[in-house]
């Protein structure tokens, strides 16, 4: 029961390799082809200047303690007044933004298309792998597992009594997809399109960006405590200098 | 030791600009710094996922192996950065323990498709 089942070298030339191989291919593929697809998309004016005003809100706020209290408070107005400061958004305009994101065709022709191109490549090659490879034994993971897995793992094989360490090719694919991961993002860079919960993320905040964060960018500046750190200097000076000497 | 704010012609680039209280990062660098501790951590759990597939680990010693390799990378790290931490990350925990099991998946398809390899076929 606990020998080695010895499997034909067939079996590692023609389903292991070329399974890992393809996969690769594949996400080299849809790198590019998402790449090429995006490159036709103009940016909103708009949408690029409210981007830049809540990357200065957020820098005044980052920075706040390293200007004078009546400058800080200039800036401040300046962002957050109610007439005509930069941050401040009426209420009739604050959904339009959203409304539009979702009603605009580019927009939404967009997100289809990288959710398409993300789904159907596995789709097809979880087809394929399961119309050729199935009912035999492809690979032994070198850890033991519960027998609960076995209905995952085996299940082209029929067999109860193999050893839930040896696994059919399904199961070969998914790890594959999990553990190429981390090989994609070595080999193209970290823009690639590969990774299914970073694009979930990115996709999802995409949408509120525009809209909520003036609202949030506004209330942050309004509760910053300013405080001036230039009296401290001497101190700080004092201690960097003491620690030099000493 | 020096304070740096914009310096990017090396590599591990310096984040923070001064002492205890007024912490501030130079957030294009902190985040160029992150990129190299996770591209190192994928790097070595690959590399290591493959040795211990050659040396035929099975079962627990794999995973010893994979936290041993985590643990190498982190020294090495402190030791890239010269031990003042605090110039180029904000916390001891990015170095120690970001990434951690990020690179785990990798490990186990690279053990197995190594260990199958050299020792079933």
């Amino acid at each position: 029961m606990a020998e080695d089942l010895v499997l034909d070298t067939a079996i590692r030339d023609w389903v292991l390799i070329p399974l890992s191989i393809v996969m690769v291919l594949i996400g080299v593929l849809r790198y590019f082809v998402s790449k090429l697809m995006r490159s036709t998309q103009v940016p909103d004016g708009k949408i690029v200047k409210e981007g830049q005003v809540i990357v200065r809100a957020r820098n005044l706020r980052a920075a706040a303690n390293f200007i004078p209290a009546k400058s800080f408070r200039a800036r401040r107005a300046y962002f957050s007044n109610e007439e005509n400061g930069l941050l401040h958004v009426p209420k009739g305009q604050a959904q339009n933004p959203q409304a539009q994101m979702f009603s605009d065709p580019n927009m939404a022709m967009d997100m289809m298309k990288k959710n398409l191109s993300m789904i159907i490549p596995q789709t097809l090659t979880f087809a394929w792998v399961n119309f050729f490879f199935s009912g035999f034994v492809a690979a032994k993971i070198p850890f033991p597992l519960t027998q609960r897995f076995r209905s995952m793992l085996q299940n082209g094989i029929d067999l109860s009594t193999v050893d839930v360490s040896y696994v059919s090719s399904r199961s070969w694919y998914f790890l594959n997809l999990f553990g190429l991961r981390g090989l994609f993002s070595l080999i193209l860079g970290e823009d690639n399109a590969t990774d299914d919960a970073q694009r979930m993320m990115q996709m999802s905040g995409f949408g509120f960006d525009p809209t909520k964060n003036l609202g949030a960018e506004k209330d942050g500046l309004d509760i910053v405590q300013h405080e001036w750190a230039l009296p401290k200097f001497e101190q700080r000076a004092e201690a960097v200098l003491k620690k030099l000497v000493s | 030791m020096a304070v740096g704010h914009g310096d990017s012609s090396s590599s591990d680039k310096k984040s923070t600009d001064a002492l205890n209280d007024l912490q501030t990062f130079n957030a294009e660098n902190l985040q160029s710094n992150m990129k190299v501790i996770y591209y190192s951590r994928t790097f070595l759990s690959i590399i290591g996922g493959v040795i211990a597939g050659i040396l035929g680990f099975k079962g627990l010693i794999g995973f010893v192996f994979y936290f041993l390799v985590m643990a190498i990378t982190s020294a090495a790290l402190t030791a890239k950065a010269k031990f003042s931490i605090h110039s180029y990350f904000d916390t001891w925990n990015r170095v120690l323990l970001d990434g951690f099991f990020g690179g785990l998946m990798s490990f186990v398809l690279f053990w197995t498709f190594a260990y199958d390899i050299v020792h079933i076929f």
